[in-house]
């Protein structure tokens, strides 16, 4: 007779460690577990649920300018380094893990418009209204000694006068040019006094300018005249002009997909343009009420951070319509600048309040070191969250929005309903086929000029 | 080419005319220019392609506009960097389709041990270069370097030395050991005066020590102030103050009003301290009896019951007085042999006076019983019920009652209290339940009776639909199925079998007195069995066997049945109203006018308004279909209302949710693969925007790798397949 006996193994069963943990076997039978989307539905619900609970993306304010805060530049080689320019022309450096200045800047008599960083992390560009460009050499931060004694000041290596105002500066990525803008577009190299080389189309002011970092000869402005323009330094001219129905504020390429950039709008939206197919836009990124200040790229390419002069900064999925979060404290005046950090975990706002801000980029991120169970139980969380994100009762949870914010969305739906039902109405009581409604994407582009 | 040439110092215009203009045709042509040319040797050159040009002339267009020329220009520039720039759109592609992003691979984190970093080290502050002087000592140094034997030469120790230290240590610890060991037999010793004197002696130490010492003293002052301030603020609210007493004096009436709602206020506050104080010493023993109040007052069966309770209530609390009097002070005022003789007198009054009440109780006691039992018999014997489970409980109930009432006088008569009326209340309440159980026993068997009686003159009365159903088996000749409840009332139907069936039924009924029914019951079968199988039996025709097999069912009625209990279900039917006595309205007027109309009016307009429901139903018109208008609001919100952006039909959607993703489902092999986010990336990392890499559109997806600095991967599906990484394992 055979007599069936339950066995096994010493070696499967057998932990190394004390701590270990001892295995499960589970038996996979989907029908031993009739349950298990219920189970996995209700588990959505609630990492949803804990989801916004553990929402606190505010993780400091960076308080000591005395002005409001006009732009920003990041370290490319440094995490925590962050500079800062004021419209009271001071510029400061700020480590972000303590939280205070490096040093300071001073030097320009006017608002400080642009800043940018060579990729090496070694010199500094300013540049305002005052009309002159300064080149500093950035300090190796030694922040211990930097507490009590009092602040570094750092002398600009050169100072270039020009004959107008500057609007903003960017640095080419891994190159020695940077271009600067104002009544036109001039490129300069470090070691030269004078532009090599100078773009203008048309009269109007530039006001930004971003280089394109995965194609370092590629640059776009933006201008007074609601034109975005794209440059190539290669090329003896400037390449395509695209005229919209608001001003763009400011622009950023996305650094993992050089053709595509986001413009952000004066009226409240961004648009994402294929570099190469000016006439209509990619999406449409909607969300804020108040003109889009600024711009910036998540280094992984897959966001966005937006701030607006409705005093919010937004995160957004590069190709997401609206907006995933919104960062908003009492205290946070209009934001004038946004920058993400360089890993692509936070987020760094200037503001009229003359303070930054450091947010996460994830809201309900849990900071600090994670153990590989916690980790494994967030990245389910997610997925969890991912799958089921289109269910009325998981999709219903939202982020609270402050009442101002609040009540001029809810007017802006009411007058674009309004628009809607008159334009339905108009084209249903005219023949058909004479009036055509364009899609977003396209209404809001004027022209493509050549 | 014109053949003339005009040389001008100046662009031609109308402040510097050329000389034609000025002179007349004074055109200077290349001849002119040429001859004074002719002599030198190579002239002759220059006249040979002189009469070329001539020959064969071409016409030059004149240059574009520069507005022209600089737009074509740029179209031309578009065009090429256009080119240049869809390069990267295979890349583009693959990352967007691509599951998961790495950024987190290949990181050169820099320094990588603690020697790396210790190397990379140099001295900056005077301190550090201190430490560093000792540390790169060339003695040290070359101590070190030859297998650290050097270093005990080095650090040589004296013997002497070395014992000085370990006495001082060893003496350290015997003092310590010393002094815990006194504190363990000071801490241990129980005489009270000892623990006095100690502490008068602590006490005294501390004072000598305020004398001296300037800080102790200040110490003890502070403390003494924290003392102070915390009494003044608990006497606050005690009008012991000077402010209160002065007001209190004058008089309440002759100050202004915000006087007076201060001192208002403070007789508040006091009074709500007090209270405090007093509620919380109190609290638990009243909390008891509420508690057992509100039990009561539940368990109550009757009025009777609760007296019970009340008067055993009122006896206890006197037992508890006297019990609590008991106690006797042993020291202070009341400890004098005078006071305690006149407390003994008291006391002595206070058990007469207690006796007393006893005697009332019980006497009451007595009466309520009696009136109570007589009651109970009454009903039991007048009122017949036939349903006899619950009457029979609640006499139990009582008797109980009346038992555990017995047990408490029992434990009375123990306190040697002087009742001595237990006894007859026992024989009394014997005699009762003796009455009562008598009582029951007859219910029982006349309700027994009577409701056997009344089944099966029922069933011979009101054959059920269901009876005929079985008839309808008994004809297909199925006998097996005989032992069914109503195959024995369908025997009924046909009178030839009456007779027999009634008597059966007179036997079952004896049958029934002795034994269970369902026992009976198949007795009462069988019997009907063994009579019918007698009987000969014809064939029924067609239309009386149809006729037969749905006599009782009736399917449109039903169906309309079904109907109705739908409409109700899902449009309830609203309730009426209900006269209450005082509700809405006075009872008097309530007599007078019945129901208020506003109660009335609501009912009609729920009526109307479920008339309309009704009507609005997409099966009203319908005779025969239901359409339900249910709405699972459960099962709604695990749906959703229209197909989500990306996907392009229903079949997909649900395939995506359909596969569970959690570890209690899948292997440990593949959560990793199902759990993966979208972006991977280290936090603390810095990410490098794109380099450009050549890819094949159409290769075969594998693993890439891009510059040393950054990789991106992708593990992307190729018809329907998806290739697994073995890396995946590896990361989750």
């Amino acid at each position: 007779m055979k007599v069936k006996v339950i066995s096994r193994s010493v070696d499967e069963f057998t932990r190394e460690r004390s701590q270990d943990l001892q295995r499960v076997f589970r038996n996979y039978d989907p029908s031993l577990r009739p349950q298990e989307k219920a189970v996995e539905y209700v588990r959505a619900l609630n990492a949803v649920k804990l989801d916004k609970i553990f929402a606190r993306p505010f993780i400091g304010a960076l308080d000591g300018h005395l002005d409001a805060i006009s732009c920003m530049a990041k370290n490319p080689t440094q995490l925590k380094g962050i500079f800062s320019g004021a419209m009271d022309g001071d510029i400061r450096l700020w480590d972000l893990a303590s939280r205070q200045i490096v040093c300071q800047f001073p030097g320009h008599q006017g608002a400080v418009r642009g800043l940018t960083v060579s990729t090496d992390g070694r010199s500094l560009v300013s540049c305002g209204t005052d009309a002159t460009i300064r080149l500093w050499n950035v300090p190796v931060t030694t922040l211990s000694e930097s507490d009590d004694l009092p602040k570094n000041i750092v002398e600009p290596a050169s100072v270039y006068v020009w004959k107008n105002a500057f609007w903003g500066v960017d640095h080419q990525w891994d190159g020695e040019h940077f271009a600067t803008v104002g009544a036109q577009v001039d490129i300069w190299n470090h070691n030269r006094s004078q532009p090599i080389n100078s773009f203008e189309w048309g009269t109007d002011t530039v006001i930004s300018v971003r280089f394109n970092p995965g194609e370092p000869n590629l640059l776009a402005t933006s201008a007074s005249d609601r034109s975005i323009v794209l440059y190539d330094l290669r090329m003896s001219s400037p390449l395509r002009k695209m005229i919209m129905m608001t001003k763009t504020n400011s622009l950023c390429w996305n650094p993992m997909e050089p053709i595509n950039f986001t413009a952000a709008n004066e009226d409240g939206n961004c648009y994402t343009y294929d570099a190469r197919k000016l006439d209509e836009a990619k999406c449409v990124h909607k969300d804020h009420v108040s003109a889009v200040m600024d711009i910036d790229y998540s280094p992984t390419g897959r966001e966005f951070v937006t701030g607006s002069y409705d005093r919010t900064v937004r995160l957004f999925q590069y190709n997401g319509g609206h907006s995933k979060e919104i960062y908003h404290t009492k205290r946070m005046q209009r934001v004038f600048c946004v920058k993400f950090s360089g890993d692509g975990s936070y987020v760094i706002s200037g503001s009229d309040d003359t303070n930054l801000r450091i947010w996460k980029a994830k809201a309900s991120e849990q900071l600090g070191v994670i153990l590989p169970r916690e980790r494994k139980k967030h990245d389910y969380q997610e997925a969890l969250k991912k799958r089921y994100k289109h269910l009325p009762e998981v999709n219903r949870i939202a982020r609270h929005l402050p009442r101002p914010i609040f009540k001029a969305s809810a007017l802006m739906r009411v007058m674009a309903d309004a628009k809607k039902r008159k334009e339905d109405k108009r084209k249903a009581h005219s023949a058909p086929g004479s009036i055509t409604t364009q899609p977003l994407r396209r209404r809001r582009v004027i022209k493509e000029v050549e | 080419m014109n053949d003339s040439v005009i040389p001008e110092l100046y662009p031609e215009s109308e402040y510097n005319p050329s000389r034609d203009v000025v002179e007349g045709d004074g055109r200077i042509s290349i001849e002119d220019l040429l001859n004074p040319l002719s002599e030198k040797p190579t002239y002759g050159k220059l006249r040979k392609r002189e009469l070329q040009i001539k020959k064969n002339t071409r016409t030059v267009h004149a240059p574009l506009s520069k507005a022209v020329q600089s737009k074509v220009e740029r179209t031309t520039a578009y065009e090429r960097s256009k080119k240049d720039v869809t390069k990267w759109q295979p890349i583009i592609q693959r990352n967007r389709e691509a599951p998961t992003i790495f950024f987190d691979e290949n990181v050169n984190l820099g320094f990588s041990t603690v020697g790396a970093i210790a190397s990379e080290f140099e001295p900056r502050t005077e301190f550090e270069k201190k430490i560093a002087a000792l540390v790169y000592d060339d003695k040290v140094v070359e101590a070190h370097k030859m297998d650290g034997s050097k270093l005990l030469e080095m650090n040589q120790v004296s013997i002497e030395d070395e014992k000085d230290r370990q006495n001082r240590i060893a003496k350290m610890r015997s003092l310590l050991f010393h002094h815990e060991m006194k504190k363990k037999h000071i801490k241990k010793i129980k005489s009270r005066t000892f623990h006095r004197l100690l502490k008068k002696d602590r006490l005294k130490a501390e004072a000598s020590q305020i004398q001296m010492d300037p800080e102790a003293a200040k110490e003890y002052a502070m403390k003494r102030e924290r003392e102070r301030a915390e009494e003044r603020m608990t006497l606050k609210h005690k009008n012991h103050n000077r402010w209160a007493k002065r007001i209190i004096q004058r008089g309440l009436n002759s100050q202004d009003e915000g006087t007076r709602a201060a001192i208002a206020e403070q007789h508040l506050r006091h009074a709500e301290l007090t209270r405090k104080m007093h509620s919380m010493n109190g609290s638990s023993s009243s909390s008891e009896d509420t508690s057992d109040e509100d039990e009561d007052e539940n368990s109550a069966a009757s009025d009777q019951d609760r007296a019970y309770k009340l008067l055993g209530k009122a006896k206890d609390k006197t037992m508890k007085v006297l019990e609590e009097e008991d106690e006797v002070p042993k020291s202070g005022l009341l400890s004098l042999p005078f006071m305690r003789r006149g407390l003994e007198k008291r006391k002595e009054e206070a058990v007469e006076e207690a006796n007393l009440a006893f005697q009332e109780y019980e006497d009451s006691l007595k009466k309520l019983e009696n009136s109570g039992g007589s009651e109970d018999l009454k009903a039991a014997l007048t009122s017949g019920r036939r349903v006899f489970g619950p009457a029979k409980a609640q006499i139990s109930g009582t008797s109980i009652k009346e038992k555990s009432d017995n047990c408490y006088e029992g434990s009375d008569s123990e306190d040697d209290l002087g009742i001595g009326k237990s006894g007859n209340m026992e024989n009394m309440e014997s005699d009762l339940l003796h009455n009562e159980d008598l009582v029951v026993m007859q219910q029982e068997t006349d309700t027994l009776q009577k409701s056997v009686f009344k089944n099966i003159d029922d069933i011979i009365e009101n054959p059920g639909p269901k009876t005929t159903y079985e008839v309808s088996m008994f004809v297909s000749d199925s006998w097996k199925k005989a032992k069914n409840k109503n195959e024995d009332t369908a025997m009924k139907k046909s009178p030839k079998l009456t007779g027999p069936v009634r008597q059966d039924i007179k036997d079952t009924e004896k049958e029934l007195r002795e034994d269970s029914d369902t026992d009976s019951e198949g007795q009462m079968v069988d019997g009907i069995l063994s009579s019918v199988s007698k009987v000969p039996y014809e064939l029924p025709s067609q239309e009386e066997l149809i006729r037969l097999t749905f006599a009782g069912d009736d399917v449109e009625d039903d169906f309309e049945k079904d109907k109705q209990e739908i409409l109700n279900l899902e449009n309830p039917e609203p309730e009426k109203p209900l006269l209450l006595p005082g509700w809405g309205q006075w009872t008097h007027i309530q007599e007078k006018k019945g129901l208020p109309s506003g109660m009335l009016k609501k009912h009609e307009e729920a009526q109307t308004k479920r008339a309309e429901a009704l009507k609005k139903r997409k099966d009203a018109r319908l005779k025969h279909v239901i359409i339900s208008e249910k709405i699972d609001k459960k099962a709604e919100k695990l749906h959703t209302k229209s197909l989500p952006f990306p996907f392009t039909s229903k079949e997909v959607f649900e395939q995506s949710m359909r596969v569970p993703v959690g570890p209690e489902f899948n292997p440990a092999s593949a959560i990793g693969l199902l759990n993966r986010p979208e972006v991977v990336k280290k936090p603390g990392v810095i990410i490098k925007p794109i380099e450009f890499e050549d890819v094949n559109p159409h290769e075969k997806p594998e693993q890439r790798s891009g510059g040393d600095k950054r990789k991106l991967k992708k593990n992307s599906r190729i018809g329907g397949k998806s290739i697994k990484k073995a890396k995946a394992g590896g990361k989750s």
